[in-house]
């Protein structure tokens, strides 16, 4: 699918990426044959429900999935020409925090309670860079100025600051070395919507200023929409559809990924109803036959329990799992 | 989610959290071996009198301190008595104690704890003073104290060890009260005009009940070791009812010449303790639904 | 007819601190068979204003008008009457449901307390119907929460609180937690209740593009006070109130060709403790001038539409 000039200029590209967790009598696939790339200072999107599985990606990546129960069961990772999962864990703790940073959901549970805000930030930089204590609290400082929090409040302890300020003060850590890749895992759905926002264009202008690369774990499409050049739409731990977000928004063609811009409550829309997609998520244990998505689909027909549909290309890259697309097309778009 | 034998649609009995408690516990080795010597533990202590080869008072002078033989398994003690014969029986005493007095203990810290921690207010304050006072005392300390002014007996004993187990019960439940308390089932009870005593029966103490069970497992062993320590220093269960503790403390005179003595009590005592031990741990992990999920 | 009138409200909380001013002298009126979207982020007011109505919390001051009867004040023989009139549907569907309960259990025991289903069959019949009318598989009715998925255990929260048929329910939130697409069946579900039953909602919600299609009527909370409110399109076809404004073009939005420009807001949300008077959103507004310190009135700008803001009129040239 790639030429090999391709392959070198991709900034990172995850390929055939399968994950599993074992509890005692059952298996978990999470992840589910996921490839994609990155280029180089664009944001990517990782749009699903919970338990999709785009938090599994993304930590998988990242390489801090416990393992066990988790399990990689196939699948490489090539990030600026080396392979992640090949890696020894000592290599891969230089690049952790240091090339690839991570900023998780909940700002509540992701700062040390007991330490000052400031020490967090600087012991991030230490780690990784060969420079002294008081070089460490001069870049933590820097930090939470570029965030846009006073220099001085790197004394306070993280309850002293608002939900809005301490994912800032998380980026502020997460960004600290200067990351080539950010991977972001709903930076912003704790918060409040103008605090959203705030965070967002920050988020933005530093990815601006610095050519930062980011993968954006959302289930928000108005996120999306603002933050994102590519997106993914994740299903039961498979990529359904795939493409630029100008593609996406504008020739949704999954059934699911149709259904998810149909059940949003619009606030410009007079429509009384909304139109939810019918049934629920699978249970990603017991994983339906076919496409994973057929018993919720309003288009399904026999073939779909049978086979697994491939990624198929509408044109431009525009990649779609769905064996039905034309029909679903010709027929128009269902309300 | 998925995976009973029968799916959740297909129920048609509730199946109550015990049966899904058990079968957790089932799977936990260490548990169910603790569970297994308890059982044998107390079928030996119901079945004693028919087990016992000798009588346990029947003396043997010429048997005086005699080694483990085949007539004799654990030996004899100091007045020709069987050794095993004494065991067996001792048994009753002891896990009697143990389970009564936790029981007991248990039964009046549930009552002081829920209404402490429900109502809260004053009573609480005044209450949790008291009991501050009560645990400031080495439970030891307290157990000697109280047995010494009570008088030596079955019922005197299991009234002195009951009394230190009171504090931790109540603490224990009254903290899981105050973590549900604000929970919001319980604001929805309390909307769907429930009486405050249905909102503490049905609601908060079915749900605070986890680390109390599991506090009573572990809390038999502990008193079944502080009853032995009554009887070792002369307290508690008086001769010639056989009491582990008290066989103990017997020995511990010639114990350098005829060990036997010692060992054997010593090592009931501390099957039986290891046991419950082992039982509370696999209950907390049994009774923890989070940590299967 | 009016079901519900609220007036000058207040909800004061004494903290350490200081006084925490968590609901500041709210009024407003809800029509039988209608839905009042209360709308606002954290630390507003919201829940605290739906729990105070509803008597899980004792107001401080103002009146409560339940069905043309002041309630403000009640004994506990009284609770007990507005208990069966005024139910509450909770934000969390984890926590609101006890977990040792199976469905039906859940379900039935406002009917068992009510005293009013003595057989056993009826017990059961009505319990079944309640479920029906949520739409959960009557086969469930042995399951436990955590057996549940979000969505159903918030149908149960719903299924519980219609039981002792209520005229009036306060959705705290009820949707926030549940995934995008189970939602909108909840949503849906809200609404063919309200039409079959004839309900009246109070929905409380930080999120505004689902308050648009459950309500009629919208209010706009900041820190504990209504500073707007106006039937629920014109909101935000027009909105007046410089926070209103600020909010709609906080929400990011779908259209990727047609981005709105988004209204700035300085700093952070400012504490409900001891509050200076005046307009508490003058901290942040982009417009805030000398009058904003002196306490501001509730103005009609246009019909049926108010606002608190001194400089209301001046800036949307009515």
């Amino acid at each position: 699918m790639q030429t090999t000039k391709q392959k070198e200029t991709s900034f990172l590209s995850v390929k055939n990426l399968s994950v599993e967790y074992t509890s005692d009598d059952e298996v978990i696939h999470a992840v589910n044959h996921v490839s994609f790339d990155l280029q180089k200072g664009k944001t990517f999107g990782l749009v699903g429900e919970t338990g999709a599985g785009k938090t599994t990606i993304a930590k998988a990546i990242l390489r801090i999935l416990p393992q066990p129960p988790a399990r990689i069961k196939s699948g490489e990772i090539f990030f600026e020409g080396e392979e992640l999962l090949g890696l020894t864990e000592e290599k891969m703790r230089k690049i952790r925090g240091n090339r690839i940073s991570m900023i998780f959901q909940d700002p509540m549970t992701a700062l040390n309670p007991i330490m000052r805000v400031g020490t967090q930030i600087a012991e991030a930089v230490r780690l990784h860079e060969n420079c002294s204590r008081v070089q460490s609290v001069e870049k933590a400082i820097e930090m939470l100025e570029m965030v846009g929090i006073p220099g001085e409040r790197q004394r306070e302890f993280p309850h002293q600051f608002s939900g809005g300020m301490k994912q800032r003060v998380v980026i502020a850590m997460a960004l600290a070395c200067n990351p080539h890749l950010l991977l972001a895992d709903e930076p912003t759905t704790a918060l409040d919507v103008t605090i959203q926002a705030q965070v967002l264009d920050m988020i933005n202008e530093l990815k601006r200023k610095n050519n930062t690369s980011m993968i954006m774990i959302t289930h928000d499409l108005g996120v999306v929409a603002q933050a994102c050049d590519d997106v993914a739409v994740v299903y039961a731990g498979e990529i359904v559809e795939l493409g630029t977000k100008e593609q996406i928004f504008t020739a949704p063609s999954h059934p699911y990924t149709l259904g998810l811009f149909g059940s949003l409550p619009d606030i410009h829309s007079d429509s009384q109803r909304l139109y939810p997609i019918e049934g629920l998520p699978p249970d990603p244990s017991n994983l339906p036959q076919g496409c994973s998505f057929h018993p919720r689909c309003p288009y399904a027909t026999r073939a779909c329990s049978d086979r697994q549909a491939a990624l198929a290309d509408l044109g431009d890259r525009h990649l779609c799992r769905c064996i039905n697309l034309e029909q679903i097309q010709k027929g128009g778009k269902k309300p | 989610m998925g995976n009973q034998t029968k799916t959740v649609e297909e129920r048609t009995r509730k199946e109550s959290n015990f049966r899904q408690i058990l079968h957790r516990l089932q799977k936990n080795k260490i548990a169910m071996t603790g569970l297994f010597t308890i059982i044998i533990l107390i079928v030996v202590a119901i079945f004693a009198p028919i087990l016992m080869p000798y009588d346990y008072t029947e003396m043997d002078m010429s048997n005086m301190y005699a080694k483990p033989s085949l007539s004799h398994f654990f030996g004899c003690d100091d007045l020709g008595r069987d050794i095993f014969s004494r065991l067996l029986y001792g048994a009753r005493a002891s896990l009697s104690m143990g389970i009564i007095a936790t029981l007991l203990s248990t039964a009046i810290g549930v009552v002081i704890g829920s209404a402490v921690g429900y109502y809260g207010g004053w009573i609480d304050n005044v209450v949790m003073r008291v009991l501050d006072i009560v645990q400031a005392i080495p439970g030891m300390l307290l157990a000697i104290a109280i047995s010494a002014a009570l008088g030596s007996g079955f019922f005197n004993t299991i009234m002195a060890l009951s009394i230190g187990g009171i504090p931790m019960t109540v603490r224990l439940l009254r903290g899981s009260i105050l973590s549900i308390r604000n929970q919001e089932y319980i604001e929805a009870a309390e909307k769907i005009n429930c009486s405050k005593p249905r909102v503490i029966l049905k609601h908060i103490l079915p749900n605070s009940i986890a680390p109390l069970i599991v506090s009573v497992t572990m809390g038999i062993g502990n008193t079944i070791l502080t009853a032995a320590s009554l009887s070792y220093i002369g307290l508690g269960i008086q001769p010639p009812m056989p009491e582990w503790g008290a066989m103990l403390s017997a020995g511990k005179t010639v114990i350098t010449r005829y060990p036997h003595l010692c060992v054997f009590p010593g090592l009931c005592i501390m099957i039986v303790v290891l046991a419950f031990n082992m039982l509370g741990d696999g209950l907390r992990d049994a009774l923890d639904p989070k940590l299967k999920n | 007819m009016t079901l519900l009138e609220v007036k000058n409200l207040k909800k004061y909380f004494e903290t350490p601190k200081g006084t925490l001013h968590a609901v500041d002298d709210v009024s407003f009126t809800i029509e039988k068979g209608k839905t009042l979207g209360v709308v606002g982020e954290s630390g507003c007011g919201k829940s605290t204003l739906g729990r105070t109505i509803i008597h899980l919390l004792e107001s401080s001051s103002g009146q409560i008008i339940f069905d043309g009867e002041d309630i403000t004040h009640v004994n506990k023989k009284k609770l007990h009457q507005i208990n069966e009139n005024m139910q509450i549907v909770f934000q969390d569907p984890y926590a609101s449901l006890n977990p040792r309960q199976t469905v039906e259990e859940t379900v039935a025991e406002p009917l068992l307390i009510s005293g009013r289903f003595r057989k056993k069959s009826d017990l059961e019949d009505e319990t079944g119907r309640l479920m029906d009318l949520v739409g959960i598989d009557r086969r469930l009715r042995l399951a436990y929460p955590h057996e549940l998925d979000g969505g159903r255990r918030q149908r149960v929260g719903i299924a519980r609180a219609l039981s002792l048929n209520p005229q009036f329910i306060v959705c705290d939130e009820p949707v926030s937690a549940l995934d995008v697409s189970i939602q909108a069946q909840v949503l849906n579900l809200l609404q063919d209740l309200q039409a079959k039953q004839d309900l009246t909602y109070m929905f409380v919600t930080h999120d505004l593009s689902v308050v648009r299609h459950i309500s009629h009527d919208i209010c706009v909370m900041y820190l504990g006070q209504i500073v707007e409110s106006s039937p629920s399109k014109e909101l935000f076809t027009a909105p007046l109130h410089p926070y209103t404004k600020a909010l709609l073009s906080a929400i990011p939005s779908t259209d990727i060709y047609a981005p709105h420009k988004r209204i700035p807001l300085k700093g952070e949300i400012t504490s409900p403790i001891n509050p200076k008077p005046g307009c508490r959103f003058a901290m942040r507004c982009p417009h805030a001038c000398e009058k904003c310190s002196t306490p501001q009135t509730v103005e009609e700008l246009l019909p049926n539409h108010f606002v608190a803001c001194c400089r209301g009129k001046a800036l949307n040239q009515l």
